[in-house]
């Protein structure tokens, strides 16, 4: 297995094979690779109608290019969208169409060749399935469909980076991506209590861990229990406001999903599992979700149609931001905007506002818990990815430098509008915009947008 | 060879051009929709889904919105393009009249021959412009040519042969057909009793590179056409909320 970076492409490091077989995967010898991967194409194309007409649709307008963070960045053929999504069209043609068995090259198809699947590797882990290509594209094609594809076949060949296969690891082992277990989440949450305490004139607020007869079961990002703790403190702030009955599981102490992101088979589906075990366990009423971009929209989007369990259904799931503005519009919240007084702005998490409708919320809790807030251009559905999405997080020095050209577009966005703070509600948006700031040099903070309602909260007893 | 084009080569050309549209059709509603893909903001209804392809469709909305320097040529290309189709099919079939049948009150027999001759060369000349304009923007904006392959120019030559051969008698008497003389010809096809071409190579050759067309329509990007629909059908669609507000919680959303 080549295991070093191939020649001129920029590829993140590699998972062993070790780590592979602790999934379940053996990895495929090279000279059964090519094999092996159309013998998955095939499948994939009697089975994801979103492949198949994205596949046989693109005329090539260009229109896409324009529209992608990633190919703004780099000017590389192979990151406009339609060039992604040729990556795999080429093979396409020359396997299962007529034209392309007659015709080949003529008509864009190719053989598929062990050069070719190293590209997939390199591009399909630049693209941050933010889908501002299906926003944009005349017919809706969906390139991030077909990244989705290209990393799941990857995954089965045992091809995936050492970021996303370890926290697949981790997820199967602890249920959360940073590979925290009950009693360091636990220690992790006294210790906010006691911040908060501090910060806010003895203020107590509990975070119960697996609380049994709960009604809501908040799914947090575990980065928040170690980057943004903001997030966390924010979210225990407005549930103890609101005087709410709720908990967290230490099963599922993950709103993200890495399966959704490179195999959204046995590991995405272990998520969707464990996430309805912890409900009928615990007794919960509904599910409230955290920030995390991909995560939410994994969950809101795929639940339904990925659970095993018959239970699903019933069980009501929104996001807290849902919840927050909901709150806000019937004037149930007592806030102070002017504890956020700064210049603020506000990055569009892709996920929430292209593929979850979670967009006006944003706006409405905004201007609820900030007093100087500025809008980027473009916003809502038509803002551009930070360049990190689809936990494109990589810190080798070829993925790093890679990272910070495609979020040159971010950059030029926040800059433009002067803020003194970005506010990005997705674990991931934060954890790509920490180094976009610092390598742009922008003069801004970032944070979550409920570590600002937590903020703004008034409490009684402060 | 004429005898070929004009009497033989359009029974199987029609036969390629519905079975391998139906073939692709059928193929494309073997796999299924997985999970809900939709875009968002999610329309309301259905209604507001297909209302939103219409205008999409009508106006080329987001091509209008994201790439100016395409729509200059795409949307007349489109527009000029069905107005042609339209046009071949009313104003063969009626001689040129077919607006003095739509408002025989309005418009005498000898208007609409005028109007249906000038429609049919301003459209025909607008659709050769664009097919120049997005050929030369094929070949040399970049990021265009940089994800073309040899069919994407060859798709452009070909248009660019039909319209030219079509403009070409329109506007050069000599090379000119009649509404009446094409009117027979086709006539015969559709009765399953073709007579010969007209007498004009010009108009052979026309009718011979609109069938290439057709024939390659199914096994290409062509398709797009279908292609619209069945993905705006996955990701422009409504999807249900499930409503705010917390059970047991002290404090409640107010309606
Ligand atoms: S915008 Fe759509 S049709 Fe145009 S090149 Fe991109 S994917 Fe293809
Ligand atoms: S999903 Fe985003 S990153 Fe991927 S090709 Fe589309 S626009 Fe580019
Ligand atoms: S990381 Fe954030 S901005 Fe980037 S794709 Fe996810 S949601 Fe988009």
């Amino acid at each position: 297995m080549s295991t070093e970076t191939a020649k001129g492409l920029r590829q993140p490091k590699r998972a062993n094979e070790k780590l592979f077989r602790t999934l379940g995967i053996e990895p495929v010898p090279d000279e059964k690779k090519v094999e092996e991967a159309i013998r998955h194409l095939d499948d994939f194309r009697n089975k994801l109608r979103s492949f198949v007409v994205t596949m046989e649709n693109c005329v090539k307008c260009g229109l896409c290019a324009d529209n992608c963070h990633t190919y703004l960045g780099t000017k590389d053929p192979n990151n406009i969208p339609a060039g992604r999504a040729d990556l795999i069209r080429k093979a396409y043609k020359r396997y299962f169409t007529p034209q392309g068995k007659l015709f080949g090259p003529l008509v864009g198809a190719e053989e598929l060749t062990l050069e070719t699947l190293e590209k997939w590797y390199s591009y399909f882990y630049q693209c941050s399935e933010c889908r501002r290509c299906s926003h944009t594209c005349p017919f809706g094609l969906d390139t991030a469909e077909i990244t989705m594809v290209g990393r799941q076949i990857l995954f089965w060949l045992g091809i995936g980076p050492q970021l996303h296969t370890a926290t697949a690891g981790a997820i199967l082992k602890t249920g959360n991506h940073m590979g925290l277990t009950k009693a360091g989440i636990i220690d992790t949450l006294e210790f906010l209590a006691e911040e908060i305490e501090e910060d806010r004139n003895g203020l107590k607020v509990e975070f119960p861990t697996d609380k049994p007869d709960s009604d809501i079961l908040y799914i947090p990002s575990s980065a928040d229990f170690m980057l943004n703790p903001n997030t966390l403190k924010g979210a225990g702030m407005f549930f103890k406001w609101v005087g709410a009955n709720w908990t967290m599981s230490s099963r599922i102490t993950e709103a993200g999903n890495f399966g959704y992101l490179m195999d959204q088979t046995r590991i995405q589906r272990e998520m969707v599992t464990r996430l309805y075990e912890e409900c009928t366990t615990l007794g919960i009423k509904k599910i409230v979700w955290g920030e995390c971009g991909h995560g939410w929209r994994a969950a809101k989007m795929y639940v339904a149609s990925y659970s095993d369990l018959p239970g699903v259904a019933k069980i009501p799931m929104t996001h807290i931001h849902d919840e927050v503005a909901a709150l806000i519009e019937s004037g149930q919240l007592d806030l102070d905007p002017t504890r956020n007084s700064q210049k603020i702005t506000l990055h569009d998490p892709c996920n929430y506002v292209r593929a979850c409708g979670l967009c006006d919320q944003m706006r409405v809790i905004m201007r609820a818990v900030t007093s100087d807030f500025v809008e980027m251009t473009p916003n809502r559905e038509r803002n551009f990815c930070c360049g990190g999405g689809s936990g494109v997080l990589f810190d080798d020095p070829a993925m790093y430098e890679y990272r910070i050209l495609a979020s040159n577009k971010k950059a030029e966005q926040v800059r433009e509008t002067e803020a003194e703070v970005l506010c990005a509600p997705c674990s991931i948006c934060k954890a790509q915009l920490y180094p976009m700031v610092k390598e742009h040099k922008l003069p801004v903070e970032v944070v979550g947008l409920i570590d600002l309602v937590g903020h703004a909260l008034v409490f009684p007893e402060e | 060879m004429e005898q070929f084009v004009g009497q033989i080569m359009p029974y199987f050309t029609v036969a390629i051009f519905l079975g391998g549209v139906t073939w692709r059709l059928w193929r494309w509603m073997i796999p299924r929709i997985m999970h809900n893909i939709t875009l968002s903001p999610f329309p309301g209804t259905w209604t507001a889904a297909v209302t939103w392809w219409v205008w999409q469709i009508a106006i080329f909305w987001n091509i209008l919105k994201f790439d100016r320097a395409l729509w200059i040529g795409a949307f007349p290309f489109h527009a000029a393009l069905i107005a042609i189709i339209a046009g071949h099919a009313m104003g063969i079939y009626t001689l040129g009249l077919q607006f003095h049948m739509i408002a025989p009150l309005l418009v005498s027999a000898d208007l609409s021959v005028w109007l249906s001759d000038l429609l049919g060369t301003t459209m025909g000349l607008v659709f050769l412009v664009a097919v120049l304009y997005l050929l030369y923007r094929r070949f040399t904006v970049e990021k265009v040519r940089a994800i073309s392959s040899t069919s994407d120019f060859l798709h452009l030559f070909l248009l660019l042969t039909i319209a030219g051969l079509g403009n070409y008698m329109r506007l050069v008497p000599d090379a000119h057909t009649t509404y009446l003389e094409a009117r027979t010809f086709m006539a015969g096809l559709f009765t399953f009793n073709p007579v010969a071409l007209p007498q004009n190579a010009f108009f052979m050759w026309h009718f011979f590179f609109v069938q290439c067309l057709m024939i390659i329509f199914p096994f290409s990007k062509l398709m797009h056409v279908f292609g619209f629909f069945w993905m705006r059908w996955m990701v422009n669609r409504p999807f249900k909320e499930w409503a705010p507000g917390m059970p047991g919680a002290k404090v409640q959303v107010t309606k």
